[in-house]
């Protein structure tokens, strides 16, 4: 072969080498197409506004703020732009800057060309005046997002806060989060996650090699619109709530108020309180979360429904209402009280009072003997040695009145409180060789002893009581502000607690008594007729627990509350005029000159320190 | 040694594939480069002096001018003053690196009124013109050792300086000028080894360096058995102990792979000195012990001889899986990418998204390859390959039916020089060639570069139509 042949050869080798290799990459190998696509088609995801929450009053608990992201392309950034400005401008240290821009380059996360965040959650005051400048400085780029923001300090248990998306949950629902997205952490947030998040929108936009945003992709026929958040509207009367705040100041404890027709949570307080804007998620809320968490008080603990309190004396006309249901005893039995209660070896202090001749009285005075009378009736209602079948028979109309167990209100976490079992009791006197007596846990008759109540359990017995033995599990979410939703059924359907009516007016007469010459006068609501009841929990730990529950008007009831305060003696002194305040506010909507020594008495108890924060 | 006679109606007249496939390159790389360069805005841009395809269209145009009267012009013109021409390339070479401005790292243009010469260009065709002449002479015989090394120098020289500019992918082209040595009848043992020696280094870089010493040991016993006897029965032979050492070697026997084939190339040399070939055992025992040498010392000078950005070019060409995905092969990617997506039929003109949106990196230059592959397909880049194979076949044709040894060797300067530009350019946008900065001739961006190949091809065609007069 010629050398002209052969270097005609060479070039028809290195052609064909050359078509060859254009056939496998254009021809048999898909997968520069699609790079190709992942090159050019970005999709953008459109983030929906979330839901707003309002109270019973279409007042605004929570809504949404925009917030802006500063994005940077490294490089179009001007080497030699206006540092010192810049973080002027943006309220940083030159230091903040420096660690902001400068990426690990060898990391598949960062590009040098494509965007990046570099600072995020810029307040709109301070991006406001960036903005102005912001073409001193190429390559850099403002990206709004919404947070949420609060149009007052109060409610912030109730409501809850947004933190960033954890991996478990992400791992679980990859269609609906990404890293970095927004979740409901705790409260309203998170118990109505799905309802108030909406659909994320989606825009497929043709972007050029820097990542910016040429054109729609196909006229945006594949985009999707975000669909917005529903908003909520509460059964929260906000005035109340932040009355009940007010007056909660200082102190360490819980309000939840209930209206008995409808079991819509009027008010939920958790004190002390924060500020729920502390919580938001702009720069400062790492602190602030960090602080509140470690402090003394346990203020991020929402006590309306996560603590867990012994009831004290308000627990009597509940079992009261059981006895009475049973034929154990009857309303006009008087029992005599030498000012303690003595069997065997078992001896009860009690105080001064009138004769307790029917349980009206009992109530009124808050009788410990007439009580100690009735549980043990109770429990021996099958004789001396089966006290835990009486017990199963009291738990099995405890548990009808809502004890025991977790209400099922639309919080994502509440507690179920405690209310003993017999087999609880036969493990803790397993060593006793006939077993334990009614005697050993006649404690639980005036609400001490192994008794644990949530706050809003309290309030729901009150509500019972006004109601007279039926109720609707208490919630917090009163409507959707979307024609296609209705709340869940079970805040819809009554519930029966299995007491007949009749046996209601004794216990209703002796607890407006109460208030009328007992132990609950400072609980009085002028022009209106109230029954409440007084509790004074004993605390090993300390200064004993105040708490009151109540209902009013007694005729036709418009709010059940209860008012428990940690730590601050008897119930007569802390919790009644607080209750009284409170209904006071919700069914006259003011404070009525009479009352006002009263609220200025309540507000200047001062029995715990307030963080500062 | 010629290729026959071409057909009577054309050697009546012009080459009418040559000029044919020229002029289809010609436009075919002024569309692609309006699509490269188009961004929506239409038409105007072209005529305006302040857009790359506007510029491109003036260079264009000088080009076609210069086409035309080269044509006019005796082509003795370029016989008679090739030294000189090869001299003032020389000089601008040497005057760039004084006066040039200094672009991207390489002081390789000059600047006058806004367009910018690049004396590089310039002297692909001054170097061949002077080697043409050079070997044309009847007093150069290229088998002559000395004489080859006068012709080795004149291609050295340029290179050299433009090494210095640095501009190592356009003093690579001067490597083209082999060809046109081989056809001249340069010895091709020098080739054989020299293919030899580029493949130990390929190997070596891609295998590591005991299958390369294993690749050269059965080399060597191959040809010391073609030696002694080339009859069917030894390339069996041959077959069977490549195939056996290669199936050792992958199971890691190492050591007596070597051992065996060491014991095997001692045995031959025993035979061959009995047999009295001694000179044919010297021969390939030295080509044993370079190969050993190159492949000893291949990784070690480039780790430390080459430059970090020439290693990664070597690297992302023959060790992708080394190099980060964004960042040294980055462009290859995008490119390869580009070309992928446009499939049989292409993305349709102006319609690439990967070139309209910038995302392969000097699509305008380099890699302007790139938007026909998109934008056209496989067709369109079928069709630019054939089109450059029947300019080089009907140039290696002209070339064979000329009396001239200037001419002939001038056609064969002018077709290696093409032929490289398009195979590294081509290859080095699918990854296939190393990332050389080397334009696509006629397609490129750069005044220079076109204007030089239209007063290359002129000169070979005025060349051509003598044999006419």
């Amino acid at each position: 072969m010629g050398r002209s042949r052969q270097i005609l050869l060479l070039f028809f080798v290195s052609a064909l080498v050359l078509i060859a290799k254009a056939a496998q990459i254009q021809l048999f190998d898909d997968k520069y197409e699609k790079l190709a696509q992942r090159n050019t088609l970005d999709q953008h995801t459109i983030y929906p506004t979330r839901g707003i929450i309002y109270d019973r009053n279409n007042e605004v608990l929570v809504y949404n703020k925009p917030v802006y992201d500063i994005d940077v392309i490294y490089n179009q950034v001007d080497k030699k732009m206006d540092t010192t400005l810049f973080c002027q401008l943006l309220e940083i240290e030159v230091d903040v800057f420096k660690k902001n821009i400068e990426k690990n380059w060898a990391s598949p996360k960062y590009h040098k060309s494509i965007p990046f965040t570099f600072l995020a959650k810029v307040k709109p005051e301070v991006f406001a005046k960036f903005q102005e400048h912001i073409y001193r400085f190429p390559g850099f780029l403002a990206n709004v997002r919404s947070i949420r923001s609060y149009p007052h300090q109060n409610a912030a248990h109730l409501l809850g806060y947004l933190g960033e998306v954890d991996q478990i949950t992400l791992n679980k629902n990859k269609e609906i989060y990404v890293g970095g997205d927004y979740i409901g952490k705790s409260g309203l947030e998170k118990k109505y996650e799905e309802t108030l998040r909406g659909k994320k929108g989606v825009r497929h936009v043709i972007t050029d090699n820097l990542g910016r945003v040429v054109e729609s992709f196909n006229k945006g026929e594949l985009d999707q619109k975000a669909k917005p958040g529903i908003n909520i509207i509460t059964g929260i009367d906000f005035e109340l709530q932040k009355y009940g705040e007010e007056l909660m100041q200082g102190k360490r404890g819980s309000i939840v108020a209930i209206e008995p027709a409808t079991g819509e949570i009027l008010c939920a307080i958790s004190a002390p309180g924060y500020d729920p804007n502390l919580l938001n998620l702009d720069e400062d809320r790492g602190k602030a979360f960090d602080e509140l968490r470690d402090d003394v008080n346990k203020t991020l603990l929402d006590r309306t429904v996560l603590a867990k309190y012994p009831p004290g004396s308000i627990f009597k006309p509940i079992l009261s209402l059981i006895a009475f249901q049973e034929g154990i005893t009857g309303p006009y039995r008087g029992v005599s009280c030498p000012g303690y209660y003595e069997y065997n070896t078992f001896r009860y202090k009690c105080h001064d009072h009138p004769y307790p001749s029917n349980v009206g009285i009992a109530l009124t005075h808050s009788c410990n003997s007439y009580f100690f009378d009735m549980i043990r009736k109770t429990l021996e209602v099958n004789g001396y040695n089966k006290p835990g079948e009486g017990l199963q028979m009291l738990d099995n109309y405890l548990n009808k009145f809502g004890l025991g167990q977790a209400l099922g209100i639309d919080h994502p976490t509440e507690s179920a409180g405690f209310i003993p079992t017999p087999a609880f009791y036969n493990r803790m006197y397993a060593n006793e060789v006939n077993g334990w007596k009614s005697t050993y846990v006649m404690s639980i008759g005036i609400g001490q002893g192994e008794l644990e109540l949530t706050t809003v359990q309290m309030a729901n017995l009150a509500a019972i009581i006004a109601n007279k033995g039926k109720y609707i599990t208490p919630h917090l979410v009163k409507s959707y502000n979307d024609p296609g939703m209705n709340i869940d059924p079970k805040y819809q359907s009554v519930k029966d607690v299995g007491i007949d009516e009749e046996h209601f007016a004794p216990v209703i007469r002796g607890m407006e008594n109460v208030l009328n010459w007992g132990t609950g006068t400072k609980a009085r609501v002028p022009g209106v007729r109230v029954a409440g009841k007084t509790g004074t929990s004993e605390n090993p730990h300390g200064e004993d627990h105040s708490v009151f529950f109540a209902f009013a008007p007694i005729d036709d009831p418009k709010i059940a509350i209860a008012v428990y305060i940690e730590n601050a003696g008897f119930g007569s002194d802390f919790a009644a005029p607080i209750a009284g305040l409170m209904m006071e506010k919700y069914i006259h909507k003011k404070i009525s000159e009479k009352s006002k020594y009263k609220e200025e008495q309540v507000l200047s108890i001062q029995l715990i320190e307030e963080p500062e924060i | 040694m010629s290729i026959g006679k071409r057909t009577s109606q054309l050697s009546r007249g012009i080459d009418i594939p040559a000029y044919l496939s020229f002029f289809a390159l010609v436009i075919i790389g002024w569309l692609s480069l309006f699509a490269a360069s188009y961004n929506g805005t239409g038409i105007q841009e072209v005529f305006s002096l302040s857009t790359e395809i506007g510029r491109q269209t003036v260079w264009l145009g000088l080009s076609i001018v210069s086409f035309i009267a080269i044509l006019t012009i005796d082509w003795k013109f370029w016989s008679t003053f090739a030294y000189v021409i090869y001299g003032l390339g020389i000089f601008l070479l040497l005057a760039v690196l004084i006066f040039g401005v200094e672009i991207k790292g390489s002081t390789s243009w000059f600047n006058i009124a806004g367009f910018s010469f690049q004396p590089s260009e310039f002297s692909k065709l001054a170097t061949c013109l002077a080697i043409a002449s050079l070997l044309g002479s009847t007093q150069i015989n290229i088998k002559n050792n000395r004489h080859f090394s006068i012709a080795l120098a004149m291609v050295g020289v340029p290179a050299f300086l433009i090494m210095l500019q640095p501009d190592a992918g356009s003093a690579l082209v001067f490597s083209s000028f082999l060809i046109l040595f081989y056809r001249a009848g340069a010895n091709s043992l020098f080739y054989i080894l020299g293919l030899a020696f580029i493949t130990n280094v390929i190997l070596g870089l891609v295998f590591g360096v005991s299958p390369t010493l294993i690749f050269s040991m059965l080399v060597t016993i191959g040809v010391i058995m073609f030696i002694i006897n080339s009859d069917i029965r030894f390339l069996a032979n041959f077959f069977l102990i490549a195939l056996a050492s290669f199936v050792f070697y992958r199971f890691g026997y190492k050591i007596p792979t070597f051992i065996v084939l060491g014991l095997i190339l001692v045995g031959f040399s025993i035979y061959m000195i009995r047999e009295n070939k001694i000179q044919q055992l010297i021969l390939t025992v030295v080509f044993l012990a370079i190969s050993v040498f190159i492949t000893m010392i291949t990784n070690w000078s480039f780790n430390n001889v080459l430059k970090p950005h020439q290693q990664d070019r070597i690297n992302v060409w023959l060790r992708p899986d080394l190099c980060e995905p964004r960042g040294s092969l980055y462009n290859i990617i995008q490119s390869k990418t580009a070309i992928g997506s446009g499939g049989f039929w292409g993305t349709g003109f102006l319609k690439g998204a990967m070139t309209k949106l910038d995302f392969v990196p000097e699509q305008n230059t380099d890699f302007i390859f790139c938007t026909i592959g998109e934008e056209h397909g496989f067709l369109g880049v079928f069709g630019v390959i054939v089109l450059f194979m029947i300019l080089l076949y009907r140039i290696v044709l002209m070339a064979e039916n000329t009396r001239l040894d200037f001419i002939r060797y001038y056609m064969y300067g002018v077709a290696g020089i093409i032929f490289f530009h398009v195979f590294i350019n081509i290859g080095m946008t699918m990854g296939i060639m190393p990332v050389v900065g080397i334009p696509l001739p006629l397609m490129s961006k750069g005044g220079t570069s076109i204007l030089v190949f239209f007063l290359m091809i002129a000169i070979l065609f005025k060349m051509d139509l003598k044999r006419v007069r």
